[in-house]
């Protein structure tokens, strides 16, 4: 009988978690104006530990998730993440992707990148779009301080998570503990 | 086989004919795509609302006898007050009434108030909104006015079946037409001056000449009633800075706009008892 394999739905849910909690912490901070986005995240157990179908779903699902929930044209989340995915996959054959130091490093990036991507689409409705910068700005510079902190957790989280159902994350065979 | 160039190529190739298919994609089914994932959602934003909500509940309960008494009794204090207030306010509604029937003037607009608690707050330098815990399920419309105990909140852009998005006054892409207390002139209100750390600030633009303003002696803007849901007289904030415009003809400046929007609970929604007016 074939096994059903659920890596796609870890990834995703551990999305899921993460955003939740992210909106969490938004939440207590709206008082002081500061957002944290840490999108880059998404990405990077996806694309570099998951194989590439599961991958893809996993992030399509997480795109779509993000986009019903925020005010952008629907797909864009979709887009961008999948545009990392896809670089990420492209060259992660050449990367040392098994550290978690080198998760940190790409995540950042990727979150820099996704950050600049969707400011220079939603910057324009501002009044005054130098002040708006220098918001995001700010925000940036929080997020990438709180992705530092926790992506070794959140890799740590979705490795453990395939480890409690005893399967490899690349192959998908199964591992016994 | 494949070639190594298109097999390295293929995760862009694969991206390239999800997001074919994403765009040919009907409306219909994009609209219930998102509605689904929002729903899936829906329950984690608003449990820890309801969590915080039992939390209360739980501290409340702690509290001593004497202190529910002392509380009680300022209370009722208040009780008596408002019970005044409420008298007043209907006097002063039949006035209106006797004018309008007098002088034939269109009626003002009607509205059921419909409180709600706040679930989430998502302020970025992007957008700034907050999801109320009420919706399709209340008869909440799109549109439909938000205020508070300070004025004017937002409005009503999406609603769901138990929740609700508010476009934040604070928002980039919230815009209003508003006038200077105890002026008749319309001005043009946007949000979006959203500082880390510091007050929530927004923008006026056309505001006439002669209207002078400074962050010694700021003139209160509030809703003009013109081309838009919010009925007049709904504070928005406090205009701090007012100077000409590039054309010469009109001002433009800042409205210092209040603190509380940051922290709030809870809001209330004005459901138009006329539906067409939205």
């Amino acid at each position: 009988m074939r096994r059903y394999d659920p890596r796609w739905f870890i990834v995703a849910g551990a999305n899921l978690l993460l955003w939740w909690l992210v909106g969490l912490a938004n939440n207590y901070l709206a008082n002081s104006a500061v957002h944290l986005y840490v999108g880059g995240l998404f990405v990077i157990y996806a694309a570099l530990r998951l194989d590439r179908k599961h991958g893809l779903i996993a992030i399509v699902l997480t795109g779509l998730l993000i986009d019903a929930a925020e005010p952008v044209p629907h797909g864009t989340s979709l887009l961008l993440l999948g545009l990392v995915h896809a670089t990420l996959l492209y060259g992660r054959q050449r990367f040392p992707r098994e550290g978690a130091v080198f998760g940190i490093v790409v995540a950042l990036f990727a979150n820099l990148f996704l950050v600049i991507a969707l400011s220079f689409l939603l910057v324009g409705a501002n009044p005054r779009p130098a002040s708006a910068w220098l918001r995001i700005f700010a925000d940036l510079l929080a997020s990438q301080l709180f992705l530092l902190l926790i992506t070794p957790w959140f890799l740590a989280l979705q490795d453990r998570a395939m480890e409690l159902v005893s399967i490899h994350p690349e192959t998908g065979r199964r591992v016994s503990l | 086989m494949l070639p190594k160039r298109f097999d390295q190529a293929r995760p862009f190739f694969t991206l390239g004919i999800i997001l074919l298919v994403w765009v040919l994609l009907p409306l219909v089914l994009k609209t219930f795509t998102r509605a689904t994932f929002f729903a899936i959602q829906a329950p984690l934003i608003v449990a820890d609302s309801y969590v915080q909500d039992l939390q209360t509940f739980w501290s409340n309960r702690l509290h001593s006898k004497d202190e529910l008494l002392k509380a009680g009794k300022d209370l009722s204090g208040l009780i008596a007050q408002y019970e005044f207030s409420v008298q007043q306010n209907k006097e002063l509604e039949a006035e209106i009434l006797r004018l309008e029937n007098l002088l034939k003037l269109p009626s003002m607009p009607a509205f059921r108030f419909e409180p709600a608690r706040v679930a989430r707050r998502d302020f970025s330098g992007w957008w700034q909104r907050i999801i109320i815990r009420k919706g399709d399920n209340y008869g909440i419309p799109v549109g439909a006015p938000v205020v508070f105990a300070g004025g004017v909140v937002g409005r009503v852009i999406e609603v769901h079946h138990y929740t609700a998005v508010v476009d934040l006054l604070t928002s980039p892409t919230f815009r209003l037409a508003a006038t200077v207390s105890g002026d008749n002139k319309p001005i043009s209100y946007q949000g979006g001056l959203n500082t880390s750390f510091r007050s929530p600030r927004g923008t006026v633009e056309f505001v006439p000449l002669d209207i002078l303003a400074s962050k010694n002696s700021p003139r209160r803007l509030v809703t003009s009633g013109l081309g838009g849901v919010f009925p007049p007289g709904l504070a928005i904030g406090d205009i701090t800075r007012l100077e000409p415009s590039t054309d010469g003809l009109f001002k433009s400046g800042e409205v210092a706009l209040d603190e509380r929007l940051g922290s709030l609970t809870e809001v209330t929604v004005l459901v138009p008892l006329n539906p067409e007016e939205l």
